[in-house]
């Protein structure tokens, strides 16, 4: 990581140093921070005497006492060395590596248009450093930081890295734990581990100079060897006395700790606090509006207000099947049924429309397609990803499934939110006996934030950085899907345009430290490669009380009486050819044989146990295929019991894993902030805590234990309470915003991860806020906001351009008429079959593999003949969507996607006329046509329409697709005939020629456009 | 530190709603309204940029019409060798004649902890191959490689490479993409999305691979760039494009018939929906698939060049002959104004870990002779001048033996901290050795070049100013070098 981009420099004293040592049977590394050559000269510059001058003129203005730029003070040395935000400032002997020379030498720093410094004071930094960065040590009036090597030094960047996988919090091997000073005095069996003063005598050091651990064990264990550099370190720290921290220091920190993101801030200012959307939402009254009649619903009042403005109304009411069509496809996703289109259009009850929306709201796809969206944001994929590996992921379908179910059931989205959380805390669930399907749920839930990308079960991914990086997608994917706000930024800086300081960052990470500590990591499966000595620990849940034994048990008896069965019918077979057996064997091992065989397991002797060992298993074992060799009765009544086991077991119940995030007990190790973002660079140390600048007039963020007999920390269920109190700022107005964008293709904020002050302003901030509100006040209930949407009137518009609209509004930003979509990825593919009646609608369960052939492309593996899956049950692979469904830009989650793109480019059309697949799905299509309305071509053609476009066709329409038809058999005809096959040939014919008409009307813009 | 963070350099998506108004968009595509539409007639794509411009009202095209560089470009075309599995620079192209002294000694402590994985590997190994200097620039060259060896004086070679990932596949799509996973795009979605194509056509980002090389997508990926800019794999047989053809069992005067009768739907819904510019677009695009079938089968046939030709790239002997077609595909398709292409090897012939002499010598023996007639045959045309060749693997090799129980002769496990790659034609000063390894070959000390610094020059090289080429991603001005600083590298160009 922090290799990847290091600076390309010159040979460096580094580099000159391994080579010097490449070779060399050398003993120490005292020379490692020596000192060149040239610094033995009498002239070298003296930092008090002849650089302080210089930084006193330029630089301390900025980085001094009082104002610590970039957290950087430049009055001494060792202040120099501990460096700022971005690390070190200085490395003595090498001005190359010491950023303090590099920004001067390029002339960053001073910034802007500060005087820069002269060649000949640059120069003298130069020597001054290249010599050793020498000083007289009067400006060192601070001994407490100076201290060579720290505790804080040794323990968190060595000992917590090195050592604590083996002698930590879970494993304690030798009985003693390498985590405190304390724990270092004290020692395990063999003693204490340091003997202050007493480098030869602490047993530490002997076993790390015996090569422990070595490069041997990163495989198992994901530590890298200690380098020289380290065990002098360590050396030096307990030559020095082994001291603690001082205790000055340590009180200093703590209550800078303490006090961090609390009160008056530097970084975060009232002022910043004052921008929209850190701000709780305020309900506004709905705006007065000229064309009242126009309006259905508050919606309508807000924006057909700013439309007036300019002197617009809302396009008319689209026609009846365009409504229907369109709601069909927003709210499920698929298509309606050519008897639902007749049905709606014979209704003529005044709320027809009203209940459609309440139809299509009850139906169990809703969920199948809006829980899509949410997947979308929340990074779900059913495999790991990774380069190269990309391995499944095995029981994430099981969120999926929870996704599915909760949106079809109306949770309240507070609830949602609060399980997918902290399911875990809500429950003493470690001992529960018999959970409930709504707590096993929630225990589901928690796998939202396990959905991002994690390659850390392989042996070259799973070291502390790796680790790091998935903590810090899943923080991406939860504040852009859940918050809107752009925190990765923070990573490593104080972000540059929102008030999020990079401590914020920490405190926001260290909320999930309970659940996803580097320092004690869960893999996400078993670990690969087969060469590791060790399986480490595992993250999935497995769950007592789901009762899949319970709920197996009669299919288990079901297997059993059937294996009793057939051995009951082998038995004397099995007999006979024992004895048979026996003959072949010298007479000698016969009897010993026969009575070793009735003796009882644990009775045998040694002579017994190897006779069996050796001889058993070529008389006993895989005898029911032997004895179906032998007799063809048996044969006949072994395949069918063996078929009738094969079946039941069919029946049983999968493993019930789940794939959750949850609080592991016992105290996590502590978050730093992390200079620069780099993983061993430790900054200050924070607490959880939420972005400061989300305070305003909303409930603190507070973390308290739950009373649980089992331990738990209640960081996330803070986090969950504290995101979904009524008026949160964010919580509610990113919802509406989704469900908003999804419904016309934009969000009122077109940013929808990004709500600060980078992303776009709401388009209608009063409606946005009128909306969260009223979320709020009808229970945080999704579907009513649906139904709030869908019944107003701008929902019901056209989608026609006209004259005026098309002047006044040309890119819809008013919402003058509703927007001509594409149907997206899964729509297309899903109706497709749906029309062509090829759609397994079941729902929920693993998911369906996919194969990617010699080509490239990648497919379902269906058996043929069998129905397909809708898509959100075909495996989501991050490496190798479906080729159909990527075309149609179904994202790649990495991490995750707020918003699809929708392009439309020259592979689509190749896709939709030339893929196999949708050749056979239009046969298919015109084979369940004519099934239905027979061979009368005019029928047909009503019906292909019916099917595909939920209308019947115009007059013009039908004539075109009867003589198409026609037409078409003509071609068909011709090219039968030129073989005799053994169909009818006219029927043959007949029937390709509907299918190319079904082909065409699906590859037209009427099927894949959604008016 | 994170590749994927370029949030540093967003600037605030204000400044772009105000820099392009509608009406300079319609200017620039057209007249009124079906100007965007006309846009597509050259195969488009046609979608918001990002929401910033979405909100503010403003449609962007993303098309592969040839835009201008930031500057004059050396380069008109990048043909990329990519060769797979990381060939051994102390054994073709950094000669270490100290490590004979060394033969067969630990390394020591310091340098076994900086390497990772080291437990399979074994002493100090020289190269059993011979360097011999060559042309007038006296470039020390393989003896496997005596091709090559006659266009020294053609090509830079980059004796100081460096990569941060020791594994092929992140360290691939490290190479290609800037960073070592999955989902950003590669520098030929790049180059396409910055300079479109002069050929209408044909893709403007090819990718190559004799089978079975094609590595996994995210190596001719767009990421998040519009998917127009996605890497179209030509395949050798059949079919170059998938799904380019109809099925066959589709008689053409049934295909003709189909295409006739959606045409007037899609027409007759087009103009019940005026003001719909989508709508032109996805016709047009209908055109472009077709156009595209006849072009990209011709574009691949080989048979149209002479026998002496197809002689030269090695067609005549089985050991060459893949790689050799693959090469001389490349040449056509650049000729006829690809921008990009990218050629994969046989999946990680390179990756030498045992027998080391004859694994190397088989790698050598199937690309040197068709690399070798790629120079030739570009110079002699005079495209070398405006076509950039870029030779190199995802990393080197160690100069320590690695000698599995298994294993009967020994090979060498992955080194990423030193390795060599070489550029020429396209404006590279050829007969440059730019930087150097330190003696034994292990690490780049002098000159280092890193992966963006790579990236950085082959953008230079085209015209293109790797801190201007910026896509706005979730709100985010990301590029190709990603965020930390990169570097041209100038002593290699002419």
């Amino acid at each position: 990581m922090t290799q990847r981009n290091s600076r390309p420099s010159v040979l460096g004293f580094k580099e000159l140093l391994v080579l010097a040592v490449l070779f060399a049977s050398f003993s120490t590394f005292e020379h490692s921070h020596g000192q060149s050559a040239e610094a033995e000269g009498k002239d070298a510059p003296i930092f008090e005497r002849d650089v302080l001058p210089i930084l006193e003129q330029n630089c301390l203005k900025c980085h001094g006492e009082k104002v610590r730029k970039g957290d950087l003070d430049q009055r001494r040395v060792s202040l120099l060395l501990k460096g700022g935000e971005r690390g070190p400032a200085l490395v003595k002997g090498s001005a190359e590596d010491s950023l303090l020379f590099q920004l001067i030498s390029e002339g960053s720093m001073p910034p802007n248009k500060e005087p820069k410094l002269s060649e000949a004071e640059i120069d003298l930094i130069r020597r001054w450093i290249d010599s050793g960065a020498l000083a007289d040590g009067k400006t060192e009036d601070h001994p407490g930081d100076v201290a060579q090597v720290t505790e804080r030094e040794v323990l968190e960047t060595i000992l917590r890295v090195k050592c604590i996988v083996c002698h930590g919090k879970r494993i304690q091997e030798a009985g003693f734990s390498l985590r405190t000073r304390e724990d270092l005095l004290t020692g395990g069996e063999s003693g204490p581990a340091v003997v202050p003063g007493k480098p030869d005598e602490s047993l530490l050091l002997k076993r790390i100079d015996n090569g422990h651990p070595t490069n041997e064990l990163q495989n198992e264990y994901f530590v890298r060897a200690i380098t020289s550099e380290e065990i002098e370190k360590l050396r030096q720290w307990i030559v020095s006395g082994a001291p603690p921290m001082p205790s000055e220091v340590v009180a200093r920190e703590w209550d800078e700790t303490l006090a961090m993101g609390r009160g008056e801030d530097s970084l975060v200012s009232e002022e910043d606090r004052k921008f929209w959307s850190f701000q709780p939402p305020q309900r506004p009254p709905a705006p007065e509006v000229d064309h009242k009649e126009s309006v259905r619903t508050p919606i309508d009042a807000f924006l057909l207000k700013k439309m007036e403005a300019k002197g617009l109304k809302f396009s008319p009411e689209a026609e009846r099947v365009v409504l229907m069509r369109r709601a069909y496809l927003d709210l499920t996703g698929l298509p309606p049924e050519p008897r639902e289109v007749e049905a709606y259009l014979k209704d003529d009850s005044s709320d027809a429309y009203e209940q459609l929306i309440d139809r299509l709201l009850a139906s169990p796809h809703y969920g199948e397609r809006w829980g899509q969206h949410w997947l979308d944001a929340a990074g779900y994929a059913d495999s790991e990803g990774g380069v190269g590996g990309d391995h499944p992921r095995e029981h994430a379908y099981r969120y999926r499934d929870y996704v599915i179910r909760s949106l079809n059931a109306d949770k309240p989205y507070d609830q949602f939110l609060l399980e997918q959380m902290a399911g875990d805390e809500l429950f003493d669930y470690k001992v529960l006996e018999n959970p409930t399907s709504d707590q096993i749920d929630s225990l589901v839930a928690t796998g939202f934030l396990r959905m991002t990308p994690d390659s850390t079960y392989s042996h070259d991914v799973n070291f502390i950085p790796d680790r790091l990086n998935v903590v810090a997608d899943m923080v991406e994917m939860f504040s852009s899907s859940v918050m809107g706000m752009t925190m990765a930024c923070a990573r490593c800086h104080n972000h540059k345009f929102d008030p999020i300081p990079q401590r914020d960052y920490y405190r926001f990470s260290a909320i999930f430290r309970t659940a996803y500590d580097p320092y004690d990591w869960l893999l996400p499966k078993a670990l690969g490669g087969g060469f590791q000595k060790r399986q480490p620990p595992q993250r999935f849940l497995s769950i007592e009380g789901w009762k899949v034994e319970e709920k197996n048990a009669p299919v288990q008896e079901e297997i059993q009486a059937l294996e009793k069965d057939l051995e009951k019918k082998a038995g004397p077979l099995r007999e006979h050819l024992f004895e048979e057996k026996l003959a072949q064997l010298p007479e000698a091992v016969r009897e010993d044989l026969r009575k070793a065989s009735e003796t009882p397991e644990e009775n045998r002797g040694a002579l017994e146990k190897y006779l069996v060992e050796r001889f058993m298993p070529s008389l006993l074992h895989a005898e029911i295929e032997e004895l179906k060799e032998r007799s063809e009765d048996f044969r006949q009544e072994a395949d069918k019991l063996q078929a009738a086991i094969e079946e039941a077991k069919k029946k049983l119940e999968p493993e019930p894993k789940i794939r959750a995030l949850y609080d592991m007990g016992g105290e996590p190790t502590s978050t730093y902030v992390l200079k620069r973002g780099e993983p061993f660079k430790l900054g200050a140390m924070v607490l959880p805590g939420v972005p400061s600048v989300l305070s305003e007039r909303i409930t603190p963020y507070e973390v308290n234990k739950p009373p649980w007999t089992t331990d738990t920390s209640g960081r996330r269920l803070a986090l969950a309470r504290w995101l979904t109190q009524d008026n949160h700022p964010l919580t509610g107005r990113v919802m509406i915003n989704r469900i908003w964008q999804h419904h016309f293709q934009k969000g009122l904020v077109a940013t929808p991860g990004n709500f600060g002050h980078t992303g776009l302003r709401p388009s209608h901030p009063q409606l946005l806020d009128w909306m969260t509100t009223e979320f709020v006040r009808q229970g945080w209930s999704i579907k009513a906001m649906h139904k709030l949407i869908m019944t107003s009137a701008a929902y019901r518009q056209s989608s026609q351009i006209d004259q005026s609209s098309m002047e006044a509004d040309p890119d819809n930003e008013l919402l003058s008429r509703f927007p001509l979509r594409r149907m997206d990825a899964e729509t297309i593919r899903d109706s497709m079959l749906k029309v062509a009646g090829r759609l397994d609608s079941q729902l929920f369960g693993p998911p369906d593999d996919v194969v990617v052939k010699a080509d490239g492309e990648v497919e379902e593996s269906r058996p043929p003949g069998k129905s397909s899956r809708r898509s959100i049950y075909v495996q989501h692979r991050r490496s190798t969507p479906l080729t159909l469904l990527e075309a149609f830009d179904f994202p790649r989650v990495v991490p995750n996607c707020l918003m699809r793109r929708e392009s439309n480019v020259s592979t689509q059309a190749l896709q939709l006329m030339n893929d196999d697949r949708i050749r056979e799905t239009s046969r298919f299509f015109a084979g369940r046509v004519m099934d239905a309305v027979g061979s009368i071509v005019e029928n047909q053609v009503d019906r292909v329409y019916l099917a595909a476009l939920s209308r019947p066709p115009a007059p013009e329409e039908k004539k075109l697709g009867v003589e198409a038809i026609e037409d078409f058999t003509q071609h068909w005809l011709k090219e039968i005939e030129k073989e005799v096959p053994p169909e009818p040939m006219q029927s043959k014919a007949r029937w390709l020629a509907l299918a190319s008409l079904c082909h065409t009307v699906l590859n037209s813009p009427d099927f894949i456009y959604i008016d | 530190m994170h590749s994927n963070c370029c949030q540093c350099r967003f600037k605030s998506s204000r400044v772009q709603q105000n820099g392009l108004s509608r009406r300079d968009f319609f200017a620039r595509v057209g007249d009124g309204v079906y100007g965007a539409a006309l846009a597509y007639m050259l195969g488009g794509d046609l979608l918001f940029p990002n929401p910033a411009m979405a909100a503010a009202g403003h449609r962007k095209v993303y098309d592969l019409k040839p835009r201008s560089s930031h500057f004059e470009p050396k380069a008109k075309a990048v043909i990329q060798l990519f060769m797979a599995g990381g060939p051994s620079q102390v054994d073709l192209f950094d000669p270490k004649p100290l490590l004979e002294k060394y033969a067969g000694k630990p390394p020591s402590r310091e340098l076994a902890n900086d390497i990772l994985f080291i437990s399979a590997s074994g002493g100090f190994m020289p190269s059993p191959f011979t360097f011999a200097k060559h042309g007038q620039s006296g470039m020390e060259i393989s003896e496997l490689m005596p091709y090559l060896a006659k266009h020294v004086d053609d090509i830079a070679l980059i004796r100081s490479m460096f990569t941060t990932s020791f594994t092929h596949g992140p360290g691939t799509s490290l190479m290609h993409t800037g960073a070592g996973l999955h989902g950003r795009p590669t520098m030929g979605a790049w180059t396409t999305y910055a300079l479109g194509s002069v050929n209408q056509n044909l893709p403007a980002y090819v990718v190559l691979a004799e089978p079975p090389g094609l590595p996994t997508t995210e190596n001719w990926s767009c990421g998040w760039l519009p998917p127009v800019y996605q890497g179209t794999r030509l395949r050798a047989e059949g079919a170059p494009i998938p799904n380019l053809k109809s099925p066959e069992d589709v008689p053409e005067t049934v295909l003709k018939s189909e295409r006739a009768l959606l045409r007037r739907l899609a027409d007759s819904h087009r103009d019940q929906r005026p003001g719909h510019a989508d709508l032109e677009a996805r016709i047009a695009n209908y055109e472009l698939a077709a156009r595209m079938q006849l072009s990209a089968t011709d574009a691949l046939d080989v048979s149209k060049e002479s026998e002496e030709t197809r002689e030269m790239y090695g067609f005549n002997e089985e050991v060459t002959a893949s790689y050799g077609r693959s090469c001389l595909m490349a040449r056509r398709l650049v000729e006829q104004g690809v921008r990009f292409v990218q050629v994969f090897i046989k999946h990680g012939i390179w990756d030498t870990h045992s027998a080391l002499e004859t694994a190397l010598r088989d790698c050598c023996n199937r690309t040197d002779k068709p690399v070798g007639a790629l120079l030739t045959d570009l110079k002699q045309r005079g495209l070398l001048d405006s076509t950039l060749i870029v030779w190199g693997g995802e990393f080197g090799r160690l100069p320590l033996s690695q000698l599995n129980p298994e294993d009967k002769e020994a090979g060498r496990d992955h080194g990423p901290t030193g390795f060599s790659v070489w550029l020429a034609g396209g404006g590279i000063r050829g007969g440059t050795v730019y930087g150097a390894t330190d003696d034994i070959g292990y690490k780049a000390v002098e000159n280092r070049v890193s992966v963006p610094d790579f990236h950085a020059t082959i953008l230079h090289q085209l015209g293109l100013d790797h801190e201007k080429l910026v896509y706005n991603h979730n709100g985010l001005d990301e590029r190709l070098t990603g965020v930390e600083p990169a570097r041209i590298v100038k002593e290699i160009l002419a």
